[in-house]
């Protein structure tokens, strides 16, 4: 059974994880994501602004060349509610 | 309505936090040392309404003050807004009337001739009064006890230009404040106003020049003979303001100019020595040897600013926007323009650097700054892929002998700037205490580090803890508990 905290932790690894990939300049599909889309093989995404990191700040990278920041998993991301049991997630979450 | 979520820079531990706060009696992890009285006060930015422009740069954030008060080892915090005319006239329209950087031209009519200073860069105690220093305006006075804003201060009348650097200098043998002003006579003047006011608040001299172009003077450098003065390739014009342009543009054929002027000197006697493309944003220190004034910095390859992007469209470039410590030699001697430079240290540092300000002006042996040690562990799974990319160790230079002594913040952190304390008024050079905030990525919380600096490698000797991400900082400074009227 899925549970409710746990669709929530994976929503966020999910989200996490398509938010690095869409960043990434000038990436190349994997063949099957690209069949899956139903894009031609090998087709280059066209390059785009990141969000990178530079002297402890972010910034938007215009030329889509640095490494793209990715925020840190935190509250918001239900990391930190991921290692609760459900009963005590539920304990948390008292009005749900 | 209030909408931050468009804008891609300001998430995670990066989102504006927009709240004023007051922590008593602070959460602390160690001991904080009985000796420490006085406060920590940190100036920097927070959006209180989302830039107009999606380009802007990060030093239009509206001003926030905060201070870590510490008393017979107990540290209270308090936060609060910088109430500048601008903060008021935006929070009254709900929304951001003020366009780009230091551009009028692209602010709401509303707001017409207003006061555009958002005073977020550097605080000061001087002459009994806490300041907050932004470049392109003039000072404003703080209360010391609560942060609220008094206004902007113009030393009785006699300051004159109509900017104040965020980095004026206190010659700790005279107490006397060196300060000037540049873009001194309004918006793309070439003029630098120069003053020295004593230890009562009192202008005791002005003299004004020229630059050889209109640039970002950041900082200087004072020495007990002289004052240094760098140039370097940031341009700006009436032209670019009026095609709605950020202030800065970075110009690469652009050389970098360094100024030197006695103290005692006028207008007549600079000189201005040249080199190749460099970015000098924040002095260490300087001294003057015979004939020889020593400037030494953190000192940028290129243009350190994202957000000042190259005016030839060529894209900016992360590789040659690292600061290394160096040392500038300029001969007064000289028949030439020239001057030397050499690089003290291999690694590249943070050039948010500081020294004992007891020895400003004088010959010195530490240095102490941030910087990225690559070796150090980092936790990505609970700080994000930020491997390599924060500053994660303080370290103490020593310039005598190459060497340097290390404190590691953790696997999770980013360091910002780092303050330096004495043990106390009679303590040997560079005895004593760093502090400064640190991000703690994982628990998304700001923690205060305070490490003993002959014990670095030992780690701190306490953190105090706020429960929230602090706002983010340009600079902070220890003021002692005879600088201010602390309640």
């Amino acid at each position: 059974m899925l549970t409710r905290r746990d669709f929530v932790a994976k929503l966020a690894v999910a989200g996490a994880a398509l938010g690095a990939f869409s960043m990434a300049r000038g990436a190349v599909l994997p063949v099957e994501a690209s069949a899956a889309l139903g894009r031609v093989r090998r087709e280059v995404v066209p390059f785009c602004e990141v969000v990178s990191f530079h002297m402890d700040q972010p910034y938007i990278d215009a030329t889509g060349t640095a490494m793209p920041y990715r925020p840190p998993q935190g509250a918001r991301s239900a990391a930190a509610v991921a290692h609760l049991s459900e009963e005590a997630f539920r304990r948390m979450q008292c009005c749900a | 309505m209030v909408d931050f979520s468009n804008q891609p820079t300001m998430k995670g531990f990066f989102a504006p936090t927009r709240f004023e706060a007051d922590v008593y009696d602070c959460e602390v992890i160690g001991k904080i040392p009985t000796e420490l009285n006085g406060a920590f006060v940190r100036l920097g930015g927070d959006w209180l309404y989302p830039p107009k422009f999606a380009d802007d740069s990060p030093f239009s954030m509206d001003g926030y003050i905060s201070m870590f008060r510490f008393k017979k080892g107990i540290v209270d915090y308090k936060g609060r807004w910088v109430k500048t005319p601008r903060y008021k006239a935006d929070l009254a329209a709900h929304k951001q009337l003020f366009g780009e950087y230091r551009n009028p031209f692209t602010d709401d009519p509303s707001v017409q001739g207003l006061d555009r200073s958002v005073q977020n860069t550097t605080p000061l105690a001087f002459a009994g009064k806490l300041f907050t220093l932004k470049e392109d305006s003039l000072p404003y006075e703080i209360d010391c006890n609560t942060l609220e804003t008094i206004g902007p201060y113009n030393f009785h009348g006699k300051y004159k230009s109509l900017t104040f650097t965020a980095h004026p200098k206190v010659d700790p043998t005279t107490g006397e404040m060196i300060c000037y002003g540049y873009e001194a006579s309004g918006l793309e003047t070439n003029d630098v106003y120069l003053y020295t006011i004593n230890r009562k608040g009192e202008v005791t001299r002005e003299v004004r020049f020229k630059v050889p172009y209109i640039s970002m003077v950041h900082d200087i450098g004072l020495t007990q003979k002289h004052v240094i003065i760098p140039v370097y390739g940031f341009v700006t014009s009436m032209e670019r303001l009026k095609e709605g342009k950020v202030h800065w543009g970075w110009d690469s054929t652009k050389p970098a100019y360094v100024g030197v002027i006695p103290r005692d000197g006028e207008a007549k006697d600079i000189r201005w020595f040249k080199g190749p493309e460099r970015a000098t944003v924040h002095t260490l220190n300087a001294r003057t040897e015979g004939n020889k004034v020593i400037l030494e910095a953190p000192i940028f390859d290129s243009n350190p600013f994202p957000f000042f992007p190259p005016i030839d469209g060529s894209p900016w470039d992360p590789q040659k926007a690292r600061a290394f410590i160096r040392r500038n030699t300029f001969d007064l001697n000289s028949k030439d323009d020239s001057f030397t430079e050499e690089k003290l240290f291999q690694m590249n540092v943070s050039d948010l650097g500081r020294v004992d300000d007891r020895y400003l002006s004088l010959p010195y042996r530490y240095a102490f700054t941030a910087y990225t040690d690559r070796d150090r562990p980092f936790n990505e799974a609970r700080a994000g892929n930020l491997r390599g990319r924060v500053s994660n160790c303080y370290g103490r230079f020593d310039l005598a002998t190459g060497t340097m002594s290390s404190y590691f913040a953790g696997d999770t952190h980013s360091l910002q700037e780092v303050c330096f304390v004495p043990r106390g008024k009679s303590a040997p050079e560079g005895d004593g205490y760093i502090m400064g905030l640190a991000s703690n990525y994982a628990e998304m919380r700001s923690e205060l580090i305070i490490a003993d600096t002959q014990h670095l490698e030992a780690g701190d000797v306490a953190r105090v803890i706020l429960p929230f991400r602090a706002t983010s900082q340009v600079h902070g400074r220890w003021m002692n508990e005879d600088q201010l009227p602390f309640a």
